[in-house]
Order: C-alpha cells, then sequence, then structure tokens
C-alpha cells in the first residue's frame, strides 16, 4: 500500500497531495472544487443529450447512469472540500439506486423487447398521455 | 469573486455544443472525428476559462482523468453500436475512479470499479446482447435503425449546452464555490479514539510501548486514553502492576504514521453511526428492485395484443385446435 501510495505521489505531485495520507491535511482551494465541479456539470450535460438523442432504451438507461456518475463526482468533490465523509456516502447510496434501476429497468427493458421485438423507443410512442 | 472567465466559458460551451452535434449519428454524412475534435477544442477552452490565475490549479492527472472521463461520455452518446457505448461507459467509470483517488476517497473509487464496471455494466451487456434484433441473412453487419439516426441531435445539443453553461456558471460562479470557504478541520478523526485496539497495535509495531504495556482506558485522572485534540496517547501497564508505574505520555510528535483516521474507516463511522437508517432503507430498495426484477422477469409474452387477439379469435372459431394445441 505504501508503494501504491509514494507511485500515486509521484505522479500526482506534493502539492495537492492526499492519497496515503486521507485524514486530508491540505485544506482544498475554491479553484480546484470548481474544475471538479464544472467537468461533473459536464458529465451531466452529456448525459443529458444522450438521453434525449438516443433512441434505444438501454442506451438511453445508459445515459441516466452517467448523469448519476456526475452527481456522484460533485458529491465526492463536496466531500473532500469540507472534509467529511457525508458526500461519500451519500455516493454508496447513489450506487445502491443505480443498480437497483439497473435491475428494475433492464428486466423491463427485456419484457418490452419480447412484445415488441424493438429497443426503439418510439415503438411506444402511444403510451404518451 | 468569479472563478471563471464567463466569455472563455460560454465560447467553450458554444464550440463544445456544435462538435457534439456533429458527432452525434445523424443522416447522411457524419464525421465523427471531426465532432470529437471541435469537442476536445471546446473541453480546453471551458478548462482554460476556469485557469484564471496559476495558483491552486489541480494536478496534471486531473486533466487526463478528465479528458478521458468526458471523452468517454461522448462516445457512449455518439457511437451507434451498443455494446461499444457500454464499452466506453465503463471508460468513463475508470476516470471517475481514478478522480475519486485524486479526491482521495480512496474506498469508493474501488468499490465504484468493482459495483460499476464489474456488475451493473455486466448487467447492461447481458441485456444489449440479449435484446437484440437477430439480423438477416444478406445484412451481416446490420444496425438498426434506431441506432443509427439519433433523435433531434441540434435541439438536445443546444438544451444540454445551455444547461452546462448555466451550471457552470452557477457552481463556479460569486455564488456557488467562490462563496465557500474551505474546510480546516477534519472534524472525523475524532473517531480515532475509538479504534484504540488498531492504535495499540501500530504502536507495538512501531515499538514505541514495551510488552506488557496497554493503553490506559480507564485514568484515574479522568483524561481520554486517546485524545485527538490534545495528540495524547495513555499507556501504561494494567492489572496488579498498574500502581506501580504511572501513565505516561506518548505526545503526537512521536505518533507512527498510520496512527490516523483512513479513508475505509471515516467512510464506515460515517454510514453506520451517522446514516445507519439510511443504510436500512437502502436495503429494502434493493431488495424491493431483486423482487420487482424476479416478478417483471417470470411474466411470459410472447405476443402482442394483436397477436393475442388473433389467437383467441381463432381459439373461438375452431375449440378443437385451440384445445389441442
Amino acid at each position: 500500500m505504501t508503494g501504491f501510495a509514494s507511485a500515486m505521489s509521484a505522479l500526482t505531485g506534493a502539492a495537492t497531495l492526499t492519497l496515503g495520507q486521507s485524514d486530508f491535511p491540505h485544506p482544498m482551494h475554491q479553484v480546484t472544487l470548481a474544475h471538479y465541479l464544472v467537468l461533473s456539470a459536464l458529465l451531466f450535460g452529456i448525459g443529458l443529450i444522450g438521453f434525449i438523442t438516443r433512441r434505444n432504451l438501454i442506451i438511453m438507461f445508459l445515459c441516466t447512469e452517467l448523469m448519476f456518475q456526475a452527481a456522484g463526482l460533485a458529491l465526492i468533490a463536496f466531500s473532500r472540500f469540507h472534509l467529511n465523509h457525508t458526500g461519500e456516502t451519500f455516493v454508496i447510496f447513489v450506487l445502491t439506486i443505480a443498480a437497483a434501476e439497473a435491475a428494475m429497468a433492464l428486466a423491463l427493458v427485456v419484457l418490452l423487447f419480447r412484445r415488441r421485438e424493438t429497443l426503439d423507443a418510439s415503438a411506444w410512442s402511444e403510451l404518451r398521455g | 469573486m468569479d472563478l471563471f472567465n464567463p466569455l472563455l466559458l460560454y465560447a467553450g460551451c458554444a464550440l463544445g455544443a456544435v462538435g457534439v452535434a456533429v458527432a452525434l449519428p445523424r443522416r447522411g454524412i457524419n464525421p465523427q472525428v471531426v465532432g470529437g475534435l471541435i469537442a476536445a477544442v471546446a473541453f480546453g477552452l471551458i478548462m482554460l476559462a476556469l485557469a484564471r490565475s496559476l495558483d491552486h490549479l489541480p494536478t496534471v492527472t486531473f486533466y487526463i482523468f478528465g479528458v478521458i472521463a468526458v471523452g468517454g461520455a461522448l462516445r457512449v452518446i455518439s457511437h451507434p453500436r451498443p455494446v461499444y457505448s457500454a464499452l466506453y461507459f465503463i471508460l468513463t467509470i475508470l476516470a471517475s475512479s481514478g478522480l475519486y483517488l485524486l479526491l482521495s476517497a480512496e474506498f469508493m473509487a474501488f468499490a465504484l470499479v468493482i459495483v460499476y464496471a464489474g456488475a451493473i455494466l455486466i448487467t447492461y451487456l447481458f441485456v444489449i446482447m440479449l435484446a437484440t434484433e437477430t439480423p438477416t441473412a444478406d445484412e451481416v453487419e446490420a444496425l438498426a435503425e434506431y441506432d443509427r439516426y439519433s433523435r433531434e441531435p441540434i435541439f438536445a445539443t443546444a438544451t444540454g449546452f445551455v444547461l452546462i453553461a448555466v451550471l457552470g456558471t452557477a457552481l463556479a460562479g460569486g455564488r456557488g464555490a467562490g462563496s465557500l470557504t474551505p474546510a480546516t478541520r477534519y472534524a472525523a478523526g475524532r473517531h480515532l479514539s475509538e479504534l484504540s485496539v488498531r492504535v495499540e497495535r501500530s504502536l507495538r509495531e512501531a515499538k514505541l510501548i514495551e510488552p506488557g504495556e496497554h493503553i490506559i482506558v480507564n485514568d484515574s485522572l479522568g483524561r481520554p486514553a486517546i485524545d485527538v485534540e490534545g495528540g495524547t496517547i495513555l499507556v501504561g501497564r494494567s492489572g496488579a502492576e498498574a500502581g506501580q508505574t504511572e501513565a505516561r505520555i506518548i505526545p503526537r510528535e512521536q505518533w507512527p504514521a498510520d496512527v490516523h483516521l483512513n479513508n475505509t474507516e471515516g467512510v464506515a463511522f460515517s454510514l453506520l453511526s451517522s446514516h445507519p437508517g439510511a443504510i436500512e432503507i437502502a436495503g429494502v430498495i434493493l431488495l424491493m428492485a431483486m423482487l420487482g426484477a424476479v416478478v417483471l422477469a417470470r411474466k411470459r409474452v410472447d405476443l402482442d395484443e394483436q397477436a393475442r387477439a388473433e389467437a383467441d379469435r381463432r381459439q373461438l372459431v375452431d375449440p378443437v385446435v385451440g384445445g389441442s394445441s
């Protein structure tokens, strides 16, 4: 573990090194936080675009997972910024919800596919209200 | 204070929208490489917009993992083949777990790889392979029509990048990250005092306590055994020998390097002592999802309603055929 930590420290540079010394020795600056938040906004936006544009039901659900991922990154970044573990705990619940959603949604997709022999979301457009 | 250059950010978002709209699968010409290059330039512009001063920038590793994550995400939404989309999503997951490591969330980084890349994505791959239309003999490399063309690529991309610009402004702007003050004190570190067995083991390995000495739990003066705030650990002999020797103090300067709350222990304390109800609810949600998936998967659906009505009608006309089949 120490070998791994020192290898990572050589990789990441000493300035923001936190690995292997996880009692969060360095406060995180707002600028660094803003980078992570904008990256998570980018991932969320790409997931949203995919959800709107793709017509394959499975890819649409994959794009919701992408949005979950973006939310998780923001939570971890805030957790690091505020030096407590509540954000990381929330990511565990995000993972739980994602797993539950994958199980349910994919069972539903298989059911829909067996009925219509297509994964096209617009094949079910008569379901709209 | 704004942490970003608004002009560069909005220019990056506009360029990114163009790139993504070009890269999405469309009818007619579909130059995905050109779209990807434009999107890469846009990503560079957005990151440049955040680099107002050269202080406090994240490390190079952040940019590497960020490029991989965003590029993988772009491939997820632009690749016409679902299996490749799922594989690119795994790439995004691995890059995110690298970012988690940079944020010193080691436990969540590895949990993410195991749960997402190992379990959830394998389920997705199974379903993609299970629910694919069998291509006819003359078209072996056929893509389904709904995979080849996307729905409203231009409007969707515009909407998405307006959202990204607004989110970026809100998160990096004056009332977002810029108005927050970073925490300087690690509050969860006090939980270290509850781990006396582990602390004693690492003290013993560092040869800071002699054989027979222990961490004193009940000091006569009422001092805490492990005082994280004050930086002291009390050690001494217990039992019959206790009266002979005074408890001695190991100050923080002498503590071995592994006497601190590591990430996994911090998450464990947060999960089990601060949010014990939530973990029960998570368990119930997983149980319900499992039951729901079993119920859905057991349902026999062979025919569409129309086909079933046809079958019913046939059964009505000729009950002998219907009964025997």
